[in-house]
C-alpha cells in the first residue's frame, strides 16, 4: 500500500493538532507531499505557538515522508494565497486542499459579541474560502484538483451556544454544494466532512453545559461527551480516500465521519408538502398545516418554565 | 378584515421590494405593526434609494394598516440595534423578526474577489446576526418572539456561480437551527425559508450564465423561465402563518415555498453507511468499501466535461 496519494501536493490547514495533523501524517505516508499549514493559536484564536506545523513536519520526516511546515493564516486573501503559494514554491504543483482551521467562541445568541461572531467567520468561513479560491485558479488550469471541507454537526443540526460555529460550518457546506457545481466540469471534486472526534475543540464545551442542555430536554448531536470517543485520526482514513484518484466520481457530498463509521448524508430535500390552487389565506394554512406538514414536527427545544 | 397578528409589532428586513414587501403588507393587513427596513440599495448593493421603504409604509397606512420606515442597514450590530429600538420606539415592543435584506454578486470561484465574498457574506449572514441577536435580547426577557430568517436552494442545493451567496445562506440555515435550540426553551420560534420566487433578484442572474450551466451540465436549480410564473407574494402567507401564536411549536425547520406550494424540507440524515468493527480503518479496507459500496451509484452534480 502507502501510494494512494503518490506524486500528489496537499495543503492541510489546521493541521498542527487534531483531526488536520491526523490527515496531514495520513497523506504523507500514503505519498502525497504535505504543506502543514498551523499558526499555532489558541482554541479561542488568540496566541501563536510557531513550533507547532514544524513539530508535524518532524514527525512526518522522521516517519520518511516529505512535509514543509507554513504559519500563515487563512483568514485573509493574502495568507490564502501565499498558503497555496508554498505548496508551488515547494514542490512545483498543487492537488489537494484540506480546510481544518477553526477556532471556538461559543455563547448563547443573545449575548454572543460582534467580536466573537466575526472571528469565528472570518476563521471557519472565509478562512475555506481564501485557500480553496486560490487553489481553484489552478486547480481549473490544470483540469483537476481535490476539495475537502469541515463543516459540522453544529451547522447541520444546531447545537445550543454556537450560532456564530453553526453558521459558519453550515456555510461551508453551502459554499463546498456551489464549489461542487463550479468546478465538477473541470475534474475538479469538493465534498464536506462532518466529524465525530474528541479534540481539544470539543474539550472546550464546558460539562456543565452539556449536562444542563441535557436536563432542560434540549436536543443535541454533540450534546453529550460520550458519543465523541473516536479519535482524531479516525477521521483521515476516508478523507485520505476521497483525495484519491480513486474518488473521482464522489462530488457535492457531505460526510459524516466517527469512530469506524463512514456515513453518506442526504442533501436537503422537501419531504412534506402542501398545495393549493389559489393564494392561501394565514388562517387555511393555521387549520391545515398542523394537520400536515406539522404533524408530528420535533421541537429541538422546547418551551420551559421560569426557573425559579 | 383577519387578525391573525393582531397587536404584534413585527420588524421585516428588505421589506422595500420583492418578497419582503410581500411579507410586510400582509403583515399589517393581518393585524401587526410593521417596521420596514430598507436602505434601497441596488441588488449588488450599491446605491440608496431613501423612498422605497417610505412608498411601502405609504401603501400599508393607505390600506388602513399601521407601519413605520426605517433605512438602517443590516450590516453594522448599530445598524441591527438602531431596527429594533425603531420598533420599540413606535410600537412598545417586538414580537417577529423576519429577514429578508440581501444582495447578489454572482461569480465563478477561481474569479471570485474578495470584495465580492465580503459584501455578500455581510448583508446576509452578518444582517441577519445582527438583527436577531438583538431581537432574542428582547424575546428573552418578554419569553416570547418569533424568528423567520431567509435561506436558499443555493445554500442548501447548490447553484453554479453563487460560492458567496450559497455559503451565506446555506449559513443563515445553521445560524438558525442554532438560534432555535438557544431560544426554544423561552417561548421564541426560529425557522427557516427557502424561497423560489420572480424577484429583481433572479433577474440578476445573467442569462449567459445560465446558458453556460446549461452547455457544460451543470445541474441548474430551476428549468427555463419556471421562476418568471412564481408571485413573490406568494410567500407571505406561510411567513404570517409562522409569525403568529397557531405556530408555537414549529422550531428549527426549513421551508421551500414557492407559489402556492409549502414544502417542509429533510433534516440531515445517513443515507448509507460503511463501518469497520475494529474502530480504525485500515487504508484498503476502506478503500474497497467506499469505492464498492458507498459512493457506487453516487450522483454527480457536474460531471467532468
Amino acid at each position: 500500500m502507502a501510494d494512494l496519494l503518490k506524486d500528489k501536493v496537499a495543503i492541510i490547514t489546521g493541521s498542527g493538532r487534531g483531526i488536520g495533523r491526523g490527515i496531514a501524517m495520513l497523506m504523507a505516508e500514503q505519498g502525497a507531499k504535505v504543506v502543514v499549514v498551523d499558526p499555532g493559536v489558541n482554541v479561542d484564536g488568540t496566541g501563536a505557538d510557531n513550533s507547532l506545523a514544524g513539530g508535524v513536519v518532524g514527525e512526518i520526516q522522521q516517519a520518511g515522508g516529505e512535509a514543509t511546515a507554513c504559519l500563515e493564516s487563512v483568514a485573509t486573501m493574502d495568507g490564502g494565497e501565499r498558503i497555496v503559494q508554498t505548496a508551488v514554491d515547494n514542490y512545483g504543483k498543487l492537488d489537494i486542499v484540506v480546510t481544518c482551521a477553526g477556532i471556538l467562541r461559543d455563547r448563547m445568541i443573545f449575548n454572543m459579541s460582534e467580536q466573537e461572531w466575526d472571528d469565528v467567520i472570518a476563521v471557519h468561513l472565509k478562512g475555506t474560502f481564501s485557500v480553496v479560491k486560490n487553489a481553484c485558479i489552478l486547480f481549473r488550469q490544470q483540469r483537476s484538483g481535490r476539495i475537502i471541507t469541515f463543516t459540522s454537526v453544529s451547522g447541520l443540526y444546531g447545537n445550543s451556544g454556537q450560532a456564530n460555529y453553526g453558521a459558519a460550518k453550515d456555510g461551508i457546506a453551502g459554499l463546498t454544494r456551489v464549489l461542487a457545481r463550479d468546478m465538477g466540469r473541470y475534474g475538479v471534486t469538493s465534498n464536506s466532512i462532518s466529524p465525530g472526534a474528541a479534540t481539544r475543540m470539543t474539550g472546550t464545551v464546558p460539562e456543565e453545559a452539556r449536562t444542563l442542555r441535557a436536563a432542560r430536554g434540549i436536543g443535541g448531536s454533540t450534546g453529550s461527551a460520550p458519543r465523541l470517543r473516536g479519535e482524531g485520526d479516525d477521521i483521515a482514513p476516508m478523507v485520505t480516500w476521497l483525495a484519491s484518484d480513486e474518488a473521482a466520481h464522489v462530488n457535492g457530498h457531505v460526510f459524516h465521519l466517527t469512530e469506524g463509521l463512514v456515513s453518506l448524508m442526504n442533501n436537503p430535500e422537501p419531504v412534506k408538502t402542501i398545495h393549493k390552487e389559489t393564494r392561501w389565506t394565514v388562517e387555511e394554512l393555521a387549520k391545515v398545516f398542523p394537520a400536515t406538514i406539522g404533524l408530528e414536527l420535533f421541537n429541538p427545544a422546547p418551551v420551559q418554565a421560569p426557573s425559579q | 378584515m383577519v387578525d391573525t397578528l393582531r397587536d404584534k409589532v413585527a420588524i421585516v428586513t428588505g421589506a422595500g421590494r420583492g418578497i419582503g414587501r410581500g411579507v410586510a403588507k400582509l403583515m399589517a393587513e393581518e393585524g401587526a405593526k410593521v417596521v420596514v427596513v430598507d436602505p434601497g440599495v441596488n441588488v449588488d448593493g450599491t446605491g440608496a434609494d431613501q423612498s422605497i421603504a417610505d412608498s411601502v409604509v405609504a401603501e400599508i397606512t393607505q390600506a388602513g394598516g399601521t407601519a413605520v420606515a426605517c433605512q438602517e442597514s443590516v450590516v453594522t450590530m448599530s445598524g441591527g440595534e438602531r431596527i429594533v429600538q425603531t420598533a420599540v420606539d413606535n410600537y412598545g415592543k417586538l414580537d417577529i423578526v423576519v429577514t429578508c435584506a440581501g444582495i447578489l454578486r454572482d461569480r465563478m470561484i477561481f474569479n471570485m474577489s474578495e470584495q465580492e465574498w465580503d459584501d455578500v457574506i455581510a448583508v446576509h449572514l452578518k444582517g441577519t446576526f445582527t438583527v436577531v441577536k438583538n431581537a432574542c435580547i428582547l424575546f428573552r426577557q418578554q419569553r416570547s418572539g418569533r424568528v423567520i430568517t431567509f435561506s436558499s436552494q443555493s445554500g442548501l442545493v447548490g447553484n453554479s456561480g453563487q460560492a458567496n451567496y450559497g455559503a451565506a445562506k446555506s449559513g443563515i440555515a445553521g445560524f438558525t437551527k442554532v438560534v432555535a435550540k438557544d431560544m426554544g426553551r423561552y417561548g421564541v420560534t426560529a425557522n427557516s425559508i427557502a424561497p423560489r420566487a420572480s424577484t429583481r433578484m433572479i433577474g440578476a442572474i445573467p442569462d449567459s450564465a445560465q446558458e453556460l450551466r446549461a452547455r457544460s451540465g451543470v445541474a441548474s436549480l430551476s428549468e427555463g423561465n419556471e421562476l418568471d410564473q412564481l408571485d413573490p407574494d406568494g410567500i407571505a402567507p406561510f411567513i404570517c402563518y409562522l409569525a403568529t401564536d397557531f405556530a408555537s411549536n414549529v422550531n428549527g425547520q426549513t421551508f421551500l415555498v414557492y407559489g402556492d406550494t409549502v414544502s417542509l424540507m429533510s433534516q440531515p440524515r445517513p443515507t448509507e453507511s460503511i463501518y469497520t468493527s475494529s474502530g480504525h480503518w485500515d487504508m484498503d479496507e476502506l478503500s474497497e468499501l467506499a469505492r464498492n459500496y458507498l459512493t457506487k451509484d453516487i450522483y454527480n452534480p457536474a460531471p467532468a466535461t
